[in-house]
């Protein structure tokens, strides 16, 4: 069995990954990274965050697309931990299957495991799946392209096809 | 109908919001949705779907909807 070393990013680790900031930037930890293969997110929601006065104020939960970035955040993880990656600039490019099956709530901490399927010319495709202890939060599938590496491909479309 | 025809237009209808009937004469632009981006994610179903990786050069010659076949017999895929 091939013996990779998995790696662990705490907030500034994942700050040098990708891009994201505060207060957009929503995971505290990404642990068990095998870059190119799959990642863990960590995210403890407290009462403090931002969304929750706002959604609902009686009913305080994690508002869905927050949920979707921080997939796609521990999604992102597993690929711009790659060296040639590292604090690449992102876009969204497909979001499918989403399914929500759980309220997060204040005291919640999701767990993320995302895993990269593929990762050609700067687009990037895969899972991430999120719980809450066992029980099971969400999930989705993304295309997500590195910019830097797909402006070169929208360059040339726009000189042959302007 | 050959069954790479088949799998060359699903390409087109899982990337873009188009039907069979609207596949004829679909150009680059010609909707909102077949822009760089949806280019892209077109380029990826064929990918997918036919088994291939095409060189940026011939990614960026689909222009149109019969423009995309000359491409794949370029990797020996007769639509």
């Amino acid at each position: 069995m091939e013996d990779r070393q998995l790696q662990n990013f705490d907030i500034n680790g994942i700050k040098q990954c990708q891009q994201n900031r505060h207060p957009i930037l929503f995971l505290d930890k990404v642990i068990d990274v095998d870059p190119g293969r799959c990642a863990t997110g960590i995210k403890a929601f407290s009462y403090n965050e931002w969304f929750f006065p706002a959604h609902y104020e009686d009913e305080p939960s994690v508002p869905g697309f927050i949920l979707v970035e921080t997939m796609v955040q521990t999604f992102i993880m597993t690929f711009l931990s790659l060296p040639e990656h590292k604090g690449s600039k992102t876009n969204f490019l497909n979001l499918t299957n989403g399914s929500f099956r759980r309220q997060i709530i204040p005291g919640d901490t999701l767990m993320i495991k995302a895993t990269l399927e593929s990762l050609k010319r700067g687009i990037a495709r895969g899972r991430a799946n999120a719980s809450v202890g066992e029980e099971f939060a969400c999930a989705a599938e993304f295309v997500v392209s590195i910019r830097s590496a797909t402006d070169a491909i929208f360059k040339k479309m726009r000189e042959k096809h302007p | 109908m050959s069954d790479n025809i088949e799998k060359y237009m699903k390409c087109f209808m899982e990337a873009f919001p188009v039907g069979k009937d609207d596949l004829d004469g679909l150009k680059y632009q010609d909707i909102p949705e077949w822009d760089s981006i949806g280019h892209m994610n077109l380029v990826a179903a064929l990918e997918e779907e036919f088994g291939i990786e095409m060189e940026i050069d011939d990614i960026t010659d689909i222009s149109d909807f019969h423009k995309g076949k000359e491409v794949l017999l370029r990797y020996e895929i007769a639509v």
